[in-house]
């Protein structure tokens, strides 16, 4: 395990997190890694690296498989998210979640941004109103819907659905944005646009991002982290880890020799 | 040879035959359906149709007046032989007869008979001889006696009114009896106040009651007086009451616009009202009220009961042994014989809740069942009985069926089950919902064996809903299309005139179901549009 670089103030720290499948089907061995904040962040590996499992212990979600365990710990502002006393719903508010296939609710384009903020019980038509436009802008999506605000979601395309789960993912502000494959089903143009979006995005927002396409890992990041089989391989700025490998497994991998 | 072989070879691999055999199958299935329909609407729809009367001139010298209603070979193969409704079940004993074509002689289309539809013994065929007022006769045109009975008609107006006066009074004194019940039940002592009051709204009840009965005798008395005199096919006399005939028409004097508007009429009567002669003639008004009541108070019961259990089955519990077992269950529920959930509702509905409801509640009416009897409620609770699994495993498919990213989606953005549920879950289920439902009610309007212990009559006194509070009585007793199907049409002491009926009964049934189900798939499909992903 090589972490080369330390990272200061990092917004979500790691510490030997090791995650149990149902049936004791060890999937993490033991991870240790640090976010920095407000950049963007890429998990890459081959299948089955674990790579999305880690991911969604970010915001709980492997909490809805059944029979699943986790040890070790994850920090977010320096408080384990796995601590009995942590309201799991208030943690999803701070960490968003945007999927690898767009899943847009059947409700309209502004029910849909502002869901988030509906069920947190937020009333005030004006504060809705504002979260609408400013998020829908965050996700470039904006000049596109304006004008059918109140028209089903369901009606956008490929691309502009992936936008608006995004706009969603920010109406409630969170402090980390987690991204699972979020171009793998859009054509190119479109990925063009959300990878783009990804760059405008880190200003405000931390993005930990999994992705199969390396180019796009070595586009869209300022760091990453190569996985395999359930263990951290190597992590530094991308544009290091692309150019000089340290380690023999991920230059095979970025090389496309496996994986 | 060889090619041969590789030709039957792709044949197969093919599948031309399996095709064949699927679209076989198919418009077998179609075939059968469209058949029965038919036959339904030939039988049902031409039952109104006022068609020609024949008189014939037999070889014995007698004269009928009939209308023809079919033909087949004698049973040696001789001849034809035709059935003839002659109507005038009073004098003839039978309305229907079979006549050999060899003993007719001579056969004309007579323009000056009359169709009377009465309200007992069926129809009369025969030509008007006189008016009789006032013991006085008058020989008079058919303008004549339709004048007469318009006349006749604002009386009998009159006399309902009095009549539902009547109902009112009698709906008092039964109040008024329950609650002399309920005083003595609890042993009030006869100086009370309370007695007097009720001896004194009794005493003013009975006057009343007594008044009214006496107008009402008087005004039928004068209105019978009224009668006029016709003469069958062979010239027999017969005088006929004018307040009994429903209506009078020539079929052989009307033009095919005539028989149009008539028709109309009669398909409206049909609608509106009442049955007469044990269900054979008259309208259907009750038995589509009680159905479609019994179909709607069904789905409020079943509805929201296998949505709920849905919810906890798939949303809730635990998947495991016990909720395999629970499925299993459920859906072997549907193969259940639905007279043994009219069984169970007898024992478990009626026998035991109403029972105990009536022993709490209404002691004082003892022996006499209020709840402890079939009524609507027991009815429609053992129907959803029977349809809540049908519910149930389509709202649990419904709910399965929604991609995982949609809770996931949810849950991401901070939401608790619950919310996802009811903003996202229900929604997007409801169109599976709402299959469930049209399947159940589509299952409740055809069920007549569960009912026939459970509360179905063939004829209420009272409908489910009137004025008198509180205004919805679910402990009453009601009719049923589907049990008017089997009641008259296998019940009834002349099955023969009961026939049209039968159709035009199962026909009115089948539409009903229709029209619920097409409004309810219009509901879905609108449903369908808003919550599912139509468009890329």
């Amino acid at each position: 395990m090589m972490t080369d670089i330390t990272i200061k103030n990092p917004i979500v720290q790691v510490n030997n997190l090791k995650f149990y499948y149902p049936g004791d089907a060890r999937a993490l061995h033991g991870i240790d890694l640090n976010f920095p904040e407000k950049q963007v962040t890429a998990l890459i590996g081959p299948s089955g690296c674990g790579k999305s499992t880690l991911l969604r212990c970010f915001n709980r979600m492997n909490d809805l498989i059944d029979g699943c365990r986790v040890e070790g710990e994850i920090l977010l502002d320096g408080e384990n998210i796995y601590d009995r006393s942590t309201d799991i719903i208030d943690l999803r508010r701070r960490v968003g979640m945007v999927f690898q296939k767009s899943n847009p609710f059947p409700k309209s384009i502004y029910e849909n941004v502002i869901y988030g903020l509906r069920i947190a019980g937020e009333k005030d038509k004006k504060v809705l109103d504002e979260r609408v436009e400013t998020s829908l802008k965050g996700a470039a999506l904006w000049d596109e819907v304006k004008d059918r605000l109140n028209q089903s979601a369901l009606g956008l395309s490929g691309g502009q659905m992936q936008r608006l789960c995004i706009a969603r993912a920010i109406a409630v502000n969170p402090r980390v944005v987690l991204m699972d494959e979020p171009c793998s089903a859009l054509d190119p143009k479109s990925t063009a646009r959300v990878e783009e979006l990804i760059g405008e995005l880190r200003e405000n927002f931390t993005i930990i991002i999994v992705t199969h396409n390396m180019q796009q890992a070595a586009r869209v990041s300022d760091y990453t982290a190569f996985l395999f089989e359930g263990n951290l391989i190597e992590f530094g700025l991308t544009d290091e880890l692309f150019v000089k490998p340290q380690n023999k497994q991920t230059e095979d991998y970025i090389t496309g020799r496996f994986g | 040879m060889v090619k041969n072989l590789k030709n039957a070879n792709k044949f197969w691999r093919v599948g031309e035959p399996m095709v064949w055999m699927s679209a076989a199958s198919l418009a077998v299935t179609l075939l059968i359906a469209a058949v029965l329909l038919i036959v339904i609407m030939v039988n049902g729809l031409g039952v109104f149709w006022p068609s020609e009367l024949h008189q014939l001139q037999l070889k014995d010298g007698s004269q009928v007046i009939g209308q023809l209603m079919q033909a087949e070979p004698t049973a040696d193969h001789s001849g034809i032989r035709r059935q003839y409704k002659i109507a005038n079940r009073d004098m003839y004993g039978l309305d229907f007869r079979w006549i050999d074509e060899t003993q007719i002689v001579a056969e004309t289309i007579p323009e000056q008979v009359l169709v009377l539809e009465r309200i007992e013994h069926g129809d009369f065929y025969g030509e008007l001889q006189a008016l009789k007022h006032a013991d006085k006769l008058q020989p008079a045109t058919l303008d004549e006696l339709n004048a007469a009975l318009t006349a006749v008609a604002t009386d009998l107006e009159q006399l309902g009114e009095l009549e539902k006066k009547l109902k009112d009074a009698s709906y008092k004194m039964e109040q008024l009896r329950l609650k002399e019940l309920k005083l003595n039940y609890k042993k009030v002592a006869k100086t009370d106040l309370q007695w007097a009051e009720l001896s004194n709204t009794k005493q003013e009840l009975n006057t009343e009651f007594a008044g009214l009965i006496d107008v009402q005798t008087r005004q039928t008395n004068k209105l019978r007086e009224d009668t006029a005199v016709f003469t069958d096919a062979n010239g027999t006399e017969k005088e006929i009451v004018l307040a009994d005939i429903v209506q009078v028409y020539a079929p052989n004097q009307m033009s095919v616009s005539d028989k149009a508007v008539f028709y109309a009429k009669k398909l409206g009567e049909l609608f509106v009202g009442e049955p007469r002669e044990s269900n054979t003639e008259g309208g259907l008004f009750p038995a589509i009220f009680g159905t479609v009541m019994l179909i709607f108070v069904m789905s409020l019961f079943s509805f929201p009961l296998g949505v709920i259990a849905a919810i906890y089955l798939r949303e809730y519990a635990k998947e495991g042994l016990v909720v395999r077992i629970v499925r299993i269950a459920v859906n072997n529920l549907a193969g259940i014989p639905s007279i043994v959930y009219g069984i169970f509702g007898l024992g478990f509905f009626i026998y035991g809740i109403g029972h105990t409801i009536d022993s709490l509640f209404f002691p004082e009416r003892m022996p006499t069942p209020t709840f402890g009897t079939g009524g609507l409620l027991w009815a429609s609770l053992t129907l959803a009985l029977l349809t809540v699994p049908v519910v149930i495993v389509s709202t649990e498919e419904a709910l399965g069926a929604i991609p995982r990213e949609m809770r996931e989606g949810s849950y991401a953005l901070g939401s608790t089950k619950f919310q996802t549920l009811v903003r996202i879950l229900l929604p997007m289920a409801s169109p599976g919902i709402m299959t469930g439902l049209i399947l159940a009610m589509a299952r409740a309007a055809g069920e007549v064996a569960p009912l026939m212990i459970t509360g179905v009559v063939k004829l209420a006194p009272a409908l489910p809903i009137d004025g008198n509070f509180p205004f919805f009585h679910l402990d009453r007793k009601f009719m049923h299309l589907g049990f008017h199907i089997y009641d008259i049409g296998f019940q009834s002491p002349n099955v023969e005139a009961a026939k049209p009926m039968v159709f035009v009964t199962t026909l009115l049934l089948v539409l009903i179901v229709l029209i619920m189900s097409s409004v309810a798939i219009r509901l879905r499909n609108k449903m369908k549009k808003r919550y599912t992903f139509g468009t890329f």
